[in-house]
């Protein structure tokens, strides 16, 4: 007979395989989560982590649930520098009208984090919750961000002379294979899409002229893979200038414009 | 309750909770490294952790004269742009991709290598002179692939920069 004083009454529910495996599980778990952490006390030099952004289903389901309404009343906030209409009528601030909700998410979630510094924005992007980043994305999204016959609206920029449209409209469209430089439509758009990556359209050239040296100088590093850094590292000055300017008149999406008469 | 019902009980939990621990990307264990094999990495987390780190990728000097050479295959980029080399050490070669598959050729030579995501994928190379070689991505993975191409830099033994332990070299601009 098992002595019962020595063992409490609920003992006996575990028969002896139970308890071994009860003890190897324990084992097991104490001994991973040990190893773990003195795998990451010998570590390497620190990783260099670009963006805190990944793009799993839960993210993705996160960026997309915002509420465009409740982001109408929010983005009032935003109106003094990105402009009531979401076109901002200062060059080194962008359009936010009609970019891509992922997009816009990520660079509030790398503003918040500092992974990509801005004076403004930082302090900004720290004061929202991550349903207000949601419902301000939806927001900007759903601005239409073409001129259309009854749209009142100034657009802020005028046609660029054809030189350096060429340039562009060549890098924009196929890219240059000799450099393994890819052409920017595939990622965005309106050929591709990239999780991300912004639909370059209407945006002030000023501010794509800023974004892509200061890619190339590193200065701004919130890439993930680093693709931009890379490529605009491989642009000639006079490309970057060519690519803003065309960016900036507005053909991002409609490159026929170039040569219709209006 | 009796034992058999807690024992069903108890290993249905366990099973159950097994299930989210090998979804999420996030919990980074080395038993489950052990379980999926030492070939997995997770495509969309490449930049977060593991060995495909930003600053991880590019040549690695190996203690025995070799090195090792990471890169990232993505739509439409390899990373890092331009691999810099020495000739005549045995090259080992990993890369992995962040989203499509891509097919990593050498220009002038026989060595072609598969980028799938979720996997890495190894491969010994030698290249016994200097020079230079186109790497085109020789799968079709979307709009830009046509231009998705980066360079080798084959230097002599002598030229190729000698390399701190935690230091990683490449030709790309950045």
């Amino acid at each position: 007979m098992r002595d019962t004083k020595r063992f409490p009454r609920y003992w006996r529910l575990f028969p002896w395989r139970l308890r071994a495996a009860i003890a190897l599980a324990v084992t097991l778990v104490a001994g991973t989560a040990a190893s773990a952490l003195l795998l990451q006390a010998g570590a390497n030099p620190p990783d260099r982590i670009p963006s805190y952004v990944e793009w799993t289903p839960e993210t993705l389901a996160a960026a997309a649930g915002g509420d465009a309404f409740r982001g109408m009343l929010l983005a009032r906030r935003c109106d003094h520098c990105h402009g009531a209409e979401g076109f901002s009528a200062v060059g080194y601030t962008p359009n936010l009208a009609g970019i891509d909700r992922l997009a816009i998410w990520k660079e509030l979630e790398d503003f918040r984090s500092h992974k990509r510094l801005s004076r403004d924005m930082n302090p900004i992007a720290e004061s929202l919750s991550p349903r207000d980043v949601a419902d301000v994305v939806a927001y900007f999204a759903k601005l239409p961000a073409f001129a259309d016959p009854g749209d009142k609206r100034i657009f802020p920029q005028s046609r660029p002379d054809p030189g350096p449209a060429g340039i562009a409209s060549r890098l924009v469209s196929f890219g240059d294979g000799e450099r393994g430089i890819p052409p920017c439509q595939a990622c965005h758009g309106p050929v591709g899409y990239r999780p991300g990556a912004p639909l370059l359209v209407n945006q002030n050239a000023e501010y794509v002229l800023n974004q892509l040296e200061a890619f190339a100088s590193g200065e701004r590093a919130n890439d993930i893979n680093m693709p931009m850094r890379t490529i605009a590292g491989l642009l000639t000055e006079d490309e970057r200038h060519a690519l803003a300017e065309y960016y900036g008149a507005g053909l991002g999406l409609e490159p026929a414009s170039l040569t219709a008469p209006k | 309750m009796n034992w058999r019902k807690l024992r069903t009980f108890l290993l249905t939990v366990l099973a159950l909770s097994l299930i989210p621990a090998t979804r999420y990307y996030q919990i980074d264990v080395p038993l489950l490294h052990w379980l999926r094999g030492s070939r997995h990495v997770d495509p969309l987390s490449l930049h977060l952790m593991g060995e495909f780190v930003e600053n991880n990728l590019g040549t690695e000097q190996d203690s025995d004269g070799s090195v090792t050479v990471r890169m990232i295959a993505q739509q439409y980029l390899f990373i890092p742009h331009c691999i810099l080399i020495p000739a005549g050490v045995p090259v080992h070669l990993r890369i992995t991709s962040a989203d499509a598959v891509h097919w990593l050729a050498f220009d002038g030579t026989d060595y072609k290598v598969k980028a799938l995501p979720g996997t890495i994928s190894e491969a010994q190379l030698q290249f016994p002179h200097p020079g230079e070689y186109k790497m085109p991505c020789r799968e079709f993975c979307g709009a830009g692939h046509y231009a998705m191409r980066s360079e080798l830099k084959v230097v002599p033994r002598e030229q190729f920069p000698v390399l701190q332990p935690g230091e990683r070299s490449s030709c790309a601009g950045h």
